[in-house]
């Protein structure tokens, strides 16, 4: 790989690249995130570069395994460029026949084209598929066309061009002010100014200084930066060189966590290939400028997301967070000025230098601009990450791109922002919660209130709502989801994550979490609401950080538009959702059909019955594990109150009839 | 509770040389440090604790306090098939609970432990970001998506068979 | 220094910038109660009980911590709103959950008026305050503590929970300790005088006893943090008059004197050879020393006089002559112990209704008053028996009525032997001299008798001075004697000093000898062997000088010359050979 001593270097090569490029080559691009390995794209892969070389098509096919797609729902993923034919769930076995029918006959595998699930249409285009075509990618783009650990692509598809800007057109002021005029916010989930941390830091009086990536995404079910680093790393590595610029640093980190070896594989040669180039290290093109990036794991704390105890971390030490009254960028790592920033805060700065602050400011809405990357999971039918602009409903990801919720469920709630912040959004307009809403003391019977949902998604305008953004994990639930026992996770997640410091997280969090336990339980008292209250304003005020002062957000939200479900705990002893174990009993209704497809998964051996006949849960034997119900096609397997399973079997017993067709009496 | 014996105390210190060595004793590499450590030896012994704390000048209080904070690391051997449950929220959403319970049941140990012939061990991690798969489980750097009670029968069967040398993935440059 | 006007509780005030609420608020006297707050480390606001209300007088309000928000102009702080105080209340309630009551965390609930903890209390004593892994870290410098796990399992351990290395064993942490988790844990056999003591962390700083001359504490270099980590000095940030000097060193200084006293006093017998007594064996048996600090209303008990097990004794038996008068170690007479003998049994009486018996050989009670004492003594009920006490035994292998201690003796007045049971026993220890009273008095060249004391130019008539010109002695170390007599012997030799000090000239001996700077080598023998250090070398001119007010003519140096070049005055060779041909004619 060839040195480039200067910026006009790096664009004759894009240049070159670009002419070079055959736009009409057969590209096949394969999604290689971990997602889609864990489903097993590698030997899907195999069996394609095998296939192809058997065909002697190696010269014309060219086979890209790439970073994470987003449609992580139906991966694994095969993408045919140039004409950008989508093929989905693809195992190892239909290798042979993608290749033969269209890669060389040009004709398409019906059965593994994307078929929407609501209109039952098939699609045979990517870009014309509801989950693609209603999002807006400035940031993923890239992510489906190149190699992550191929620089060259990177730069044929543009990379480097803002590095190269920062170099030669603008001096590091002006590339401060392109940075505040583009409104860009922190998307780690608090959402303070780009250009104000910067401004900040730039005027510290220090010869050294910082640069960090936090990308210790340590939020259950928030998998962007993940899949930022892993697909394309180099424009994060790009936008920290440029924020080194900036300020006047010649030192960065990126604070990856430990459990994601991909990232931090795909990063490493990234940084390799940009050294060897001249892009990252010394003399940065020939301007003079230095500046490296190590890489630094975590150990697996999720508290070390929060920037004072990830400082914590990168010093050696344990990740304590410490009071923010002193800025860290002022005085941050080593007590020297540091800017911490997000991976996808990182990668938003290219494109704002390259496009200019101008188009940037034209997404999004007033107060905040550009787009935002959310990972979509849980109780949705395109689980996937998706970028919408700022301003967009959370109906229309939910519904439009997320496709609602699978098997005709009912949607309860969707949690924003990771259990350290997690506030829950839900479908205010629900009789239910409007009811909750009502016992809780917030409105009156007869107020009617704007469904959250139709909020546009924008920093301040879900915090003026009682909820907040987050970092962009979006967790959907269904009816089948007992509130009390969310709550109660994600205290449980935060007692194991605090670090034990201040009074209030340690110990607060976890009297919380066992009068939480108590209730679901059925050992709860209506004083135990007044104490989670009381307890809950007391944590949020005094706590060190914010993992402490977010935690009884959950609690707080489902309190208030779920209180009818607290009171069915205490006073009814019951789980309407049918989870919390000690409140349900697992009963076989007539819906039956004698499949005998329970019997097998149950520990105890608890179900009776014969092949064809009705089945039967022994109430004594069961231990609500919940195996049969999730074995059970049929619907038939209820989870009812602890004293209701007797009456539902007893009742199924009198109104069940067989499945199997009827004998016809011969009359004689 | 089986322990895995540290062979000649000059093996101990040539591995931990050879890992502070590649850091370059930065103090900031503590914690990868570490990690290498453990993924050596399968768990941190203390007298690798030790020489690291002789090695890279930094009180035993500290590197002490710094292995117990870590949830990745453990002073006690793991089994040789280490189980991961994701207990993210997506997973506890799609009931991981119960695949904890299965796993737990089956092999009579609770999440944290291992058996008593050091084959298995459980443990739980807060979201591998593969969150489209869940209920999530790892074992041995495999992932097993969307698993149910009755797939981790099938897991366990896969994990009991004598093992073929598979090809290592690289290591981290 | 940057100032800034702030106000807390409405109180307006001027202070550094970016110091912190805690401190403005204790200079205006207003005290927020802290947990994990130490003044000499860095605050680590973990208990977060020091919270106050901070806002801008605009509508900003937040909770901070006072021991650590740096303040700002314009900052106003209210240290006990409500919303304050059920902060404070509630983190407290649900600290106690998890701990057990101590004293301090009940202190707490008081003051913030908790009668009952909300959630119960619970039964660990270490409530995570880490003011013990802070001084450690910060202070000390030790490093050996630190916490270990993590969330609610979080701890404060050594590492792997074993004895480390580390520790220096300075006792910091179980002094700052709030709660008691950690104490000190004695792991060598020490005897102590009594037991009862607490063993606490071995203070560097003390003041031997309060009654000290000069009256000012001193570092012990062995216990110091300093002198084993180079960190802590404490002492040095807080002393106000910049007294405390680190790098301080020995110095050695040359003084030109006229005249030396020396009064280095006694040392006390140690009676724990005598076997037959036990002392460091049997509990209660203690020196006449260890009894008079008891007595001290400066020492260990206040005043009062305990036994061991500090309850009060009720039979005391004062041995005499413990030492002296004795054969196998001391045959003179201290002189002293008689008397304070009968001070003892008096105040004995005074202070308590205990039984004196005391064992005497005779008593030697011949200044003044003294005699009329031991009158009253006798008075007062004490008995007197004269005779040496053979053995103590302990009771325990003998039946006995009262008492624990049996003491074994003649009593030669009845000519009857008795067992008297006793519950403490004072051996009056004789009077002898420093251990290194023979080394000294090389130095000045002066000697000891055989007594160990040092021996004065002549006993009768010359007590004070030796046999060494300006050498004196004053007080005990020339001979036992007690405070009058020391007081006595003291102004004679300043007199004596004085006398020869105040002479502007002095009568010399005729007789002295004289050095021939022409003849003289610059060998040096003669120096050493002078026995009054009368000779000097001079090194400009590389000769040895006689000082003639020391000489006394002895003719040491004279003989040993080698080359002939001292000769004595009236003792010339010629004067001697022309005084023996007088004789032979």
């Amino acid at each position: 790989m060839k040195r480039l001593q200067s910026p006009d270097e790096l664009l004759q090569l894009q240049q070159k690249y670009k002419k070079n490029r055959d736009e009409r080559k057969t590209t096949i691009s394969v999604c290689a995130g971990t997602g889609c390995i864990a489903c097993g794209c590698e030997k899907v892969i195999t069996a394609l570069k095998e296939k192809i070389k058997k065909e002697k098509l190696d010269k014309v096919v060219e086979i890209k395994t790439t970073g994470c797609h987003g449609f992580c729902e139906r991966g694994p993923l095969v993408v045919i460029q140039p004409d950008g034919i989508f093929y989905q769930k693809v195992n190892e076995k239909n290798i042979a026949m993608i290749v033969e029918k269209t890669i060389m006959n040009g004709q398409l595998v019906k059965n593994l084209l994307y078929r929407d699930p609501t209109t039952k249409v098939v699609i045979e285009k990517e870009k014309d598929i509801p989950f693609y075509k209603n999002q807006k990618r400035i940031i993923f783009n890239k992510n489906g066309l190149m190699d992550p650990t191929s620089i060259d692509d990177y730069i044929t598809l543009g990379g480097y061009k803002a590095l190269a800007k920062s170099l030669t057109e603008l001096k590091p002021d002006e590339i401060l002010e392109e940075v505040k005029k583009s409104g860009l916010r922190g998307r780690g989930g608090g959402g303070f100014p780009t250009g104000r941390k910067w401004e900040t830091c730039k005027k510290a009086k220090n010869d050294t200084k910082y640069i960090i990536c936090n990308a210790d995404e340590g939020d259950p079910g928030a998998f962007m930066d993940r899949s930022i680093l892993e697909g394309n790393p180099h424009q994060v590595i790009e936008g920290m060189i440029i924020g080194a610029i900036t300020i006047g640093s010649d030192q960065g980190f990126v604070y990856v966590r430990h459990e994601y070896p991909l990232a931090v594989k795909n990063l490493s040669i990234a940084l390799k290939a940009a050294r060897e180039m001249g892009l990252l290290g010394e003399n940065i093109l020939g301007s003079g400028f230095n500046f490296d990036i190590e890489i630094s794991r975590g150990g697996g704390a999720f508290v070390c997301g929060e920037s004072t105890a990830l400082m914590a971390s990168l010093e050696g030490k344990v990740g304590e967070p410490r009071a923010k009254y002193i800025h860290t960028v002022e005085f941050g790592l080593w007590d020297k000025p540091t800017i911490l920033n997000n991976v996808e805060t990182w990668a938003n700065v290219p494109v704002i230098i390259d496009k200019g602050s101008d188009w940037y400011s034209s997404i999004g809405t007033e107060k905040s601009k550009g787009t935002k990357v959310f990972a979509l999971t849980g109780k949705i039918n395109n689980t996937g990450l998706v970028e919408v602009p700022m301003g967009i409903t959370l109906r229309e990801i939910l519904y439009d791109i997320g496709g609602g919720v699978p098997g005709g469920k009912k949607f309860k709630a969707v949690q924003t922002g990771g259990p350290s912040g997690g506030t829950l959004v839900v479908e205010t307009a629900d009789k239910d919660v409007h009811q909750s809403l009502v016992e809780h003391g917030d409105i009156q019977d007869d107020e009617n209130i704007k469904s959250l949902l139709d909020l546009p998604v924008d920093f301040d305008e879900l915090i003026k709502a009682g909820s907040m953004m987050g970092s962009g994990g979006m967790i959907v639930m269904d009816q089948d989801s007992c509130m009390v026992d969310v709550a109660k996770y994600f205290l449980n997640f935060l007692m194991e994550e605090s670090c034990g410091k201040c009074i209030p997280c340690r110990e607060g969090v976890k009297t919380m979490w066992h009068i939480l336990d108590r209730i679901t339980k059925g050992e709860g008292k209506m004083e135990d609401l007044e104490s989670l209250e009381d307890l809950s304003q007391v944590i949020i005020d005094t706590s060190l950080c914010q993992l402490g002062g977010s935690a009884p957000n959950p609690v707080l939200s489902t309190l208030r538009y779920f209180h009818n479900e607290y009171l069915a705990h205490i006073e009814d002893k019951r789980c309407p959702a049918g989870v919390c174990k000690e409140l349900v009993a697992h009963a076989i209704d007539e819906t039956c059909n004698g499949c005998h497809a329970c019997v097998k998964p149950c520990p105890t051996d608890a179900i009776i019955g014969k092949p064809k006949e009705l089945h039967r849960i022994d109430q004594d034997k069961c231990i609500q594990c919940g195996a049969c119900y999730q074995v059970c096609k049929f619907d038939a397997i209820k989870r009812v109150r602890t004293d209701e399973g007797d009456a539902v079997q007893v009742k199924a017993k009198q109104l069940w009839q067989s499945h199997s067709p009827k004998k016809t009496e011969v009359v004689m | 509770m089986t322990t895995i014996k540290v062979e000649k105390s000059y093996d101990v210190k040539d591995a931990i040389d050879k890992i502070i060595k590649k850091y370059n004793y930065k103090p900031t590499a503590l914690i990868m440090i570490m990690q290498d450590v453990q993924s050596h030896y399968k768990y941190l012994p203390k007298e690798a604790l030790e020489l690291i704390s002789k090695k890279m000048k930094l009180p035993m209080a500290q590197i002490y306090g710094v292995a117990t904070f870590y949830k990745t690391f453990s002073l006690e051997p793991k089994g040789k098939n280490h189980i991961c449950v994701c207990t993210g929220t997506a997973c506890h959403v799609r009931q991981a609970s119960i695949i904890i319970d299965k796993l737990e049941r089956d092999l009579n140990i609770s999440v944290g432990e291992t058996t008593e012939d050091g084959e298995f061990s459980i443990e739980t991690v807060n979201c591998l970001g593969a969150c489209a798969l869940g209920p999530l489980v790892t074992a041995n750097e495999e992932y097993y998506g969307n698993m149910t009670v009755a797939k981790i029968d099938k897991m366990m069967e896969d994990l009991k068979k004598p093992k073929v040398n598979k090809v290592k993935r690289e290591e981290v440059v | 220094m940057e100032k800034v006007k702030i106000k807390i509780d409405g109180t307006p005030l001027e202070v550094e910038k970016d110091s912190y609420i805690l401190q403005a608020a204790e200079s205006i006297g207003i005290s927020i109660p802290t947990l994990c707050y130490y003044p000499h480390m860095t605050p680590y606001a973990a208990c977060r009980i020091c919270c106050v209300e901070a806002r801008d007088g605009k509508g900003w309000s937040k909770i901070v911590t006072a021991c650590n928000y740096p303040v700002w102009e314009g900052l106003e702080v209210y240290t006990y709103t409500p919303r304050v105080v059920n902060a404070r209340r509630t983190n407290l309630q649900m600290l106690m959950r998890s701990c057990s009551p101590s004293p301090i965390l009940r202190k707490l609930a008081e003051e913030f008026g908790i009668e009952k903890p909300r959630w119960g209390t619970g039964d660990y004593t270490c409530i995570l305050c880490g003011l013990c892994v802070r001084v450690c870290d910060e202070v000390v410098g030790a490093h050996a503590l630190s916490f270990v796990n993590r969330g609610f399992e979080r701890d404060v351990a050594t590492p792997f929970n074993l004895e480390t290395e580390s520790c220096i064993l300075c006792g910091a942490c179980a002094k700052i300790c709030p709660t008691d988790h950690i104490k000190m844990e004695d792991i060598e056999e020490r005897v102590l005088s009594h037991r009862e003591l607490n063993l606490g962390p071995n203070a560097a700083i003390t003041i031997p006893t309060r009654q000290a001359v000069p009256n000012v504490p001193r570092i012990h270099r062995d216990n110091c943090i300093h002198f084993k980590t180079g960190g802590c000095m404490v002492c040095a940030d807080v002393c106000e008059k910049d007294c405390i000097n680190f790098n301080d060193t020995d110095k050695v200084e040359e003084l030109d004197v006229g005249a030396i006293i020396m009064a280095t006093g006694f040392n006390s017998f140690d009676p724990t050879p005598l076997k037959q007594y036990g002392y460091g064996k049997y509990p209660n048996v203690i020196s006449a020393e260890e009894f008079e600090q008891m007595n001290n209303a400066a020492g260990p008990t206040g005043g009062k006089i305990l036994m061991e097990n500090g309850e009060e004794p009720k039979t005391i038996a004062i041995f005499h002559c413990v030492g002296s008068r004795d054969k196998n170690y001391h045959e003179y007479c201290s002189r002293v112990c008689c008397m304070y003998a009968l001070k003892f049994s008096h105040l004995v009486v005074e202070k308590t209704d205990a039984e004196v018996y005391q064992l005497y050989i005779d008593m030697r009670t011949y200044g003044k008053g003294y005699e009329e004492f031991y009158q009253r003594i006798l008075d007062e009920g004490v008995n007197v028996i004269r005779g040496k006490a053979a053995e103590i035994i302990p009771a325990s292998k003998h039946r006995s009525k009262e008492g624990d201690l049996l003491v074994q003796c003649e009593d030669t007045l009845i000519g009857k032997f008795r067992e008297i049971p006793v519950d403490m026993v004072v051996l009056c220890t004789a009077l002898e001299s420093q251990k290194e009273a023979k080394e000294t008095g090389r130095i000045f060249n002066i000697s000891t008798g055989a007594d160990g004391w040092y021996i004065e130019a002549h006993p009768k008539l010359a007590p004070v001075s030796t046999t060494t010109d300006g050498v004196f002695l004053a007080g005990a170390c020339q001979g036992a004697k007690d405070i009058p007599d020391s007081v006595a012997q003291g102004g004679a030799a300043a007199t004596q000093a004085l006398k020869l000090l105040s002479q502007g000239e002095i009568f010399m001996d005729a007789a002295y000898a004289e050095i021939d700077e022409k003849y003289c080598s610059g060998c040096k023998i003669c120096n050493d062997l002078c026995p009054y250090t009368a000779i000097d070398f001079d090194d400009e001119n590389n000769v040895s000088v006689i000082n003639s007010a020391l000489c006394k003519a002895c003719g040491t140096c004279v003989a040993a010359c080698p080359v002939g070049a001292i000769t004595a005055r009236h003792f010339t060779d010629d004067q001697i050979y022309a005084q023996i041909e007088g004789i032979l004619s």
